[in-house]
């Protein structure tokens, strides 16, 4: 059937609308007619009502999108369903999670990547954040226009576009970044050790963790073996596995602007006395920013920290542009939310992408737990 | 006293250096996009640095605009977010005002159910629902990325225009019942033109979601006369090509941001300061 995909979905509009419309009116009188049946005064039925009625189209909403999907996930993952067989799906019990986390290599690397994001990517990004945030802090004139360019790079950052602007400058052999790099190593030698220290530390750790997520950490010794990288070494940004998720890093650092308003945030609450009596007091700049400006922004940090794990968990745009049909890098880069897109739908294994899907679930909720938890030994000045 | 002086300048100084530094690096990717899409595939292929051509071609323009799907899928973005737009914001200001205007039994409890979903990362739910469009025959359409949104979709956007609206005193809405006004007249005529800069805001940031949205049309969006601009910019880059269209891509790139860039330019100053108050992205 030929029919315009245009016309398709503005009539599917106007019916979800009438859609909305209707339960809308239905619950808003479904209410009022409980309140009646309760009791209340004719002020409260109308109140219970209109209620009802502006509220309905989420309640309707979280019913048909969130509860409903989340109850049929649920028991999908404990089932071998799969959308192109036709047979109902066989209860299977607890076997989809035990593959999970027993024997899929792939779900393993996608949690060891996440936590090389978390270790070494987060704090790189929180460090960046916090610093533009005292360097805007200062009041300078123009800052308006600096926050504006800190922050772009969010607006823009997940846009495929841009993304690819950034697969084009990682490029190892003509990318503008490592020709930079090169260039800076040739005018000034000791930025050359810098760079190759760099290299270093980034190849062991990334290594190390590309030996966890294999149990065989043969690359590790080579790396060691090999010892201080060449004068001539430049990072490999997407062109090996040991840096691939260094790249996303980076993509990670470049898009630290809502971190760093949240910082901007803080640093302003910071009454200007305390600062002041530290003054009298005697102390330096650099003593006041760690003794007082840092613990009373620890409650900021932790919120960036807990906010960022759980953004590193569901990277997907960057994975998608930088690696994809890329074989022999996706495993060293995948997130939890690429590898369950890439088992969900390259075989349309609904059960085993339901498993996956819960256990993301049950890992973001934990997170969001501890982080309520520990607020209160984190928070140490009552800031709002 | 004019040492001091003189070490304040100094100081005011290096804070400039070090702040234009880093606009400069965090402005880079864009400059080179732009700077690209006006060279030849040779010069983005060369090994020494070409900061800008020596001779900016339009090439890459010109061949992008020929390129029907292209333009296709400039439209199909530009229609799917506008027609997303509509609904998600109408009915996101009905359920602002319920939870913010309206004194009802279950009210906090619902609110807290809603705020309560924040925590609940999309993606989660793709796989389900994946299966429950796939039985309406909605694969292969655009009302799997459109639809949803018209049940308010966005936890953290109705809670920005929710405390928005309880600034509003009471007397006001309270004035329009006595002259006889019904809830939906107060909503649309008394409290939503009150509402121009949080809707605003609100506006920015689901442009910027739905425009950048590149997993939901991946899944939904089956065929090419269908993809928007973030699934087919991407199939532009292909791994085994042996040499990559560097310029067109770039300037498939500049093309797509430039919506973006002037949405920002225009909503900057009601973002960054929402920003802090939901931790939105």
């Amino acid at each position: 059937m030929m029919s315009n995909p245009y016309f398709n979905a503005l009539l599917t509009a106007a019916g979800a609308i009438i859609f909305i419309l209707a339960t809308s009116y239905g619950l808003g009188v479904f209410a009022s007619w409980m309140a009646k049946r309760r009791g209340a005064t004719a002020k409260v039925q109308e109140n219970t009502f209109a209620g009802y009625l502006f509220a309905a189209p989420w309640i309707v909403g979280f019913i048909i999108f969130v509860i409903i999907p989340l109850v049929f996930s649920l028991y999908w993952s404990f089932t071998d369903y799969r959308v192109i067989s036709s047979d109902p799906p066989q209860w299977v019990g607890f076997e989809n999670y035990s593959n999970l986390i027993l024997n899929d290599d792939g779900f393993r690397q996608s949690i060891v990547n996440t936590l090389y994001l978390t270790v070494l990517g987060l704090p790189l990004q929180i460090s960046v954040a916090l610093l533009l945030a005292v360097l805007l802090n200062q009041k300078l004139k123009g800052e308006r226009v600096f926050r504006m360019a800190f922050y772009l790079p969010v607006i823009l950052g997940f846009n495929t576009a841009v993304l690819l602007c950034w697969r084009l400058m990682l490029n190892t052999g003509t990318g503008i970044i490592n020709q930079i790099i090169r260039g800076l190593t040739q005018a000034f030698p000791p930025f050359g050790y810098l760079n190759r220290a760099a290299i270093y530390l980034q190849e062991i750790s990334s290594a190390f963790f590309l030996g966890i997520s294999n149990g065989n950490f043969n690359l590790l010794n080579k790396v060691i073996e090999a010892g201080f990288p060449a004068e001539v070494r430049v990072p490999l940004w997407v062109q090996s596995p040991l840096w691939s998720k260094m790249s996303v890093v980076l993509l990670m650092v470049w898009g630290c602007g809502t971190m760093m308003l949240i910082f901007l945030a803080g640093l302003n609450n910071i009454p200007k006395e305390l600062n002041e009596a530290a003054e009298v007091d005697g102390a330096t700049k650099w003593k006041q920013f760690w003794k007082i400006s840092l613990p009373l922004l620890s409650p900021h940090i932790f919120y960036n920290l807990v906010v960022g794990m759980i953004n590193a968990l569901q990277i997907f745009e960057p994975i998608f542009v930088l690696y994809r049909d890329n074989g022999p890098l996706v495993p060293s880069a995948i997130s939890m939310v690429y590898y369950l897109w890439q088992a969900s739908f390259s075989h349309f294994e609904i059960g085993y992408g339901s498993a996956i899907s819960w256990i993301i679930l049950i890992i973001i909720l934990v997170i969001t737990f501890v982080q309520f938890r520990m607020q209160d030994r984190w928070v140490t000045y009552d800031l709002y | 006293m004019q040492k001091k002086i003189i070490w304040q300048i100094i100081k005011k100084l290096i804070l400039y250096v070090l702040l234009t530094g880093a606009t400069i690096l965090m402005s880079f990717p864009l400059f080179w996009m732009i700077s690209s899409s006006l060279k030849t595939i040779e010069e983005t292929n060369s090994a020494g640095i070409v900061w800008v051509p020596k001779a900016p071609t339009l090439q890459a323009y010109i061949d992008i605009f020929q390129n029907a799907n292209f333009m296709r899928s400039y439209f199909n973005s530009t229609f799917f977010v506008a027609v997303a737009m509509v609904g998600t914001l109408i009915s996101i200001a009905a359920v602002a005002y319920a939870f913010s205007r309206v004194e009802w039994p279950g009210r906090n409890l619902v609110f807290f159910l809603m705020l309560s979903t924040m925590m609940i990362p999309p993606q989660a739910l793709i796989v389900p629902q994946y299966v429950f469009f796939n039985k309406l025959n909605w694969v292969g359409t655009f009302n799997p990325i459109i639809i949803p949104g018209y049940f308010a979709g966005g936890a953290a956007m109705i809670f920005l225009l929710r405390q928005s609206m309880a600034q509003i005193p009471k007397e006001l809405d309270e004035s329009a019942f006595m002259d006889g006004a019904s809830h939906i007249q107060i909503w649309w005529e008394v409290i939503m033109p009150l509402m121009k800069a949080p809707i605003a805001t609100i506006s920015t940031f689901l442009f910027v979601g739905l425009w950048n949205s590149l997993l939901a049309p991946l899944m939904y969006l089956q065929t090419v006369d269908l993809y928007t601009l973030p699934v087919f910019v991407s199939t532009l880059y292909n791994i085994n090509q042996t040499v990559q269209p560097w310029p067109t891509i770039m300037a498939a790139a500049v093309l797509t941001t430039v919506p973006l860039m002037i949405v920002f330019f225009f909503a900057q100053r009601f973002i960054l300061e929402s920003v802090v108050m939901t931790g939105l992205k």
